[in-house]
């Protein structure tokens, strides 16, 4: 034991004392504020264990494996995570902090952690509903987004119920939520390409009917960040087979061509990079094929006249000629 | 505890106060009705905003996680139309530049130098301890209110320190405005040496301001020769020396800058809106005159 001030707690003893402060925090009996106290002070030593500080470097990785190892025993990740609101503001940002480094543990290739959050998918549920909360959404989102990273973490956020709960999460009317809850939603919708794309078709119905009400929300936001993610969703090679689904649907033919219309020239813009796919199609369902023949003129007379002013943008030039000319030249199947 | 609420119906605009944001943004005087508190609501154009929609974002949930009385607060954000619109609380003095260039020709007064950088520092070190760096100091983010309290804004540039789980040895981003911001190779403690440099030249003098903002931080911003020929006390003049070390590593942190002697020295005879005068509070002024509000009170960056 030093000398001159206090022995430094071993990562047992701080865990044990999180854990207990936490314990009585979530029982609000009246030691409640030295229970606050207790939790901040017991998170930031964990932190600077992790972390280190301006002074101290992080502690060694036999100390951290131990930290991590007491972490899991206790189930205290969890008990955190359920218990954040109760947690003041610095300590919520501190316990996300810990998550997200103890999250990034290593052991040559295998991850400890990711693989302990498997064996207690409650830890993903609880952060997932973390949105639904104004004083904790920010710190769970910062959580989430740090578990999707791992494609069997987003595997068990995709495949679970409270993922369709993302629809109404990115509309809610506190922007900054909003907003960072459609970061994680994109997130999971586009980090691993082969996951989302099983994902995708095996949930098409059920996916694109709760997306359909994104892309006609009335939040101007929500409306045009769907709208792009679509684009590039439909544009990503491993989508293909949703994109072939997609895009042989008349309604969202339709609703693209409402959406080339629409007053901001954004949204027009993001509209016009999901209608090229519909155009450029070359094997077009009959409904699809009629729709574009009926309006034939018109779109090709809109087209001229769309965005004109964007002289610099090459590609988008390039796009565009290309589909006034596919357009010109669309004739009916022969026989009908 | 008043509740914001997230609708522009539950606020009356009364005036405009400038624009911000490359004339995307309009910054508006406005009441929130149910309370009677006078706000700034900063309205974001999102429609006429291309590239830098991820700043406005960014800024507001970064803005939103930090808690410091020396840092700007939004009370909240919501869409309205296709309007990101920012409800705080009204900064009744306006930004240093807006004093600078109204008031202040030829610089602030010493004590009202030394009152607000020890704000900035203050919320500038606790900034750098929860892992950012700003990288946006200068004048117009540096904005006083009516009680004479300097609050930190213009978060849309802040760096994490902290990514991937790890305090980053150094940062190789550099903000959209400017490609020499000298953070690259710095190490973790090092790095805290954020560059304070900028702010002071300024508020000692206003002929130091940079005629474009996109210059300012060009890594050689001197103090300029009337600076030296005003009459600061000796402390002052060091403390903007240790800010404008050349050598990166030799400058002090935001937190070690506090202890120096000049605010200890500093004394607190008058308060910084007894300093500040003849400029007054905004709330002031709308009485002064009445009601009738038709000057243009902010100059562009609020």
């Amino acid at each position: 034991m030093p000398l001159f001030g206090k022995s430094q707690k071993g990562p047992a003893e701080v865990v044990k004392a999180l854990k207990e402060a936490v314990n009585s925090l979530e029982k609000g009996d009246k030691k409640a504020e030295k229970a606050q106290e207790d939790v901040s002070k017991n998170l930031v030593l964990i932190k600077n264990m992790l972390y280190g500080t301006s002074d101290a470097e992080p502690q060694a990785d036999i100390i951290v494996a131990q930290l991590a190892q007491e972490l899991y025993n206790s189930n205290l990740l969890l008990l955190l995570i359920q218990n954040l609101n109760r947690i003041d503001f610095e300590g919520k940002k501190d316990v996300a902090q810990v998550f997200n480094n103890i999250l990034r543990r290593q052991i040559g290739t295998r991850s400890p952690t990711v693989e302990y959050i498997c064996t207690k998918p409650e830890i993903l549920f609880t952060l997932m509903t973390g949105y639904e909360h104004q004083e904790i959404a920010l710190n769970c989102g910062t959580m989430l987004r740090e578990c999707a990273r791992y494609e069997a973490l987003a595997k068990i956020m995709l495949y679970s119920d409270d993922f369709y709960n993302f629809f109404r999460y990115v509309e809610v009317s506190t922007f900054d939520i909003a907003s960072d809850a459609f970061s994680t939603f994109k997130e999971l919708l586009t980090r691993h390409k082969i996951l989302c794309a099983d994902f995708l078709e095996m949930n098409y119905d059920k996916v694109f009917s709760h997306y359909q009400r994104l892309l006609n929300s009335e939040n101007y936001v929500t409306r045009r960040q769907s709208l792009k993610l679509l684009g590039e969703l439909l544009l990503d090679r491993h989508n293909f087979t949703v994109m072939t689904r997609y895009i042989s649907n008349p309604d969202n033919l339709k609703l693209m061509m409402n959406m080339l219309k629409e007053r901001s020239r954004n949204i027009q813009f993001e509209a016009f990079h999901v209608f090229k796919v519909f155009v450029a199609n070359p094997n077009k369902p009959k409904p699809i094929l009629d729709i574009l023949l009926r309006n034939q003129e018109k779109l090709v007379e809109f087209l001229m006249r769309f965005h004109t002013d964007r002289a610099e943008d090459e590609q988008f030039n390039d796009e565009k000629a290309y589909l006034i000319r596919q357009i010109k030249e669309l004739k009916p199947i022969p026989g009908h | 505890m008043t509740r914001y609420e997230g609708n522009i119906s539950a606020y009356k605009t009364i005036s405009i106060l400038g624009h911000c944001f490359e004339g995307t943004a309009v910054v508006h005087l406005a009441k929130h009705i149910s309370s009677g508190a006078m706000v700034a609501i900063k309205k974001f154009d999102m429609d006429k905003i291309k590239e830098g929609a991820h700043l406005v974002e960014r800024e507001i949930i970064l803005t939103k996680q930090l808690h410091h009385s020396n840092l700007i607060t939004y009370h909240t954000a919501f869409v309205s139309g296709p309007d990101v619109c920012v409800v705080s609380p009204l900064m009744a003095y306006g930004s240093c530049r807006d004093l600078l260039s109204r008031h202040f020709n030829d610089g602030l007064p010493e004590q009202a130098i030394i009152t607000i950088i020890r704000d900035v520092f203050d919320g500038l070190d606790y900034l750098h301890r929860k892992g950012y760096i700003h990288r946006a100091i200068r004048a117009s983010h540096i904005l006083i209110s009516a009680a004479g309290r300097a609050c930190l804004s213009g978060l849309r540039y802040a760096c994490p320190i902290v990514l991937n789980g790890r305090w980053q040895r150094s940062i190789h981003s550099f903000p959209a405005t400017n490609g020499t911001e000298p953070f690259a190779g710095m190490s973790k403690t090092l790095m805290l040496t954020e560059k304070v440099r900028g702010c002071i030249p300024q508020l000692l003098d206003s002929t130091t301001l940079p005629r474009n903002e996109n210059m300012e931080c060009s890594g050689d911003c001197e103090v300029s020769n009337n600076v030296v020929n005003r009459r600061f006390s000796e402390d002052l003049h060091e403390l903007a020396g240790l800010c404008l070390h050349r050598e990166a590593y030799d400058r002090p942190t935001a937190g070690q800058l506090l202890t120096h002697p000049v605010f200890k020295t500093h004394k607190k005879s008058l308060t910084l809106p007894e300093l500040l005068r003849p400029a007054l509070p905004l709330s002031d002024r709308v009485a002064y005159d009445t009601g009738i509000f038709t000057m243009k009170f902010f100059n562009d960056e609020v």
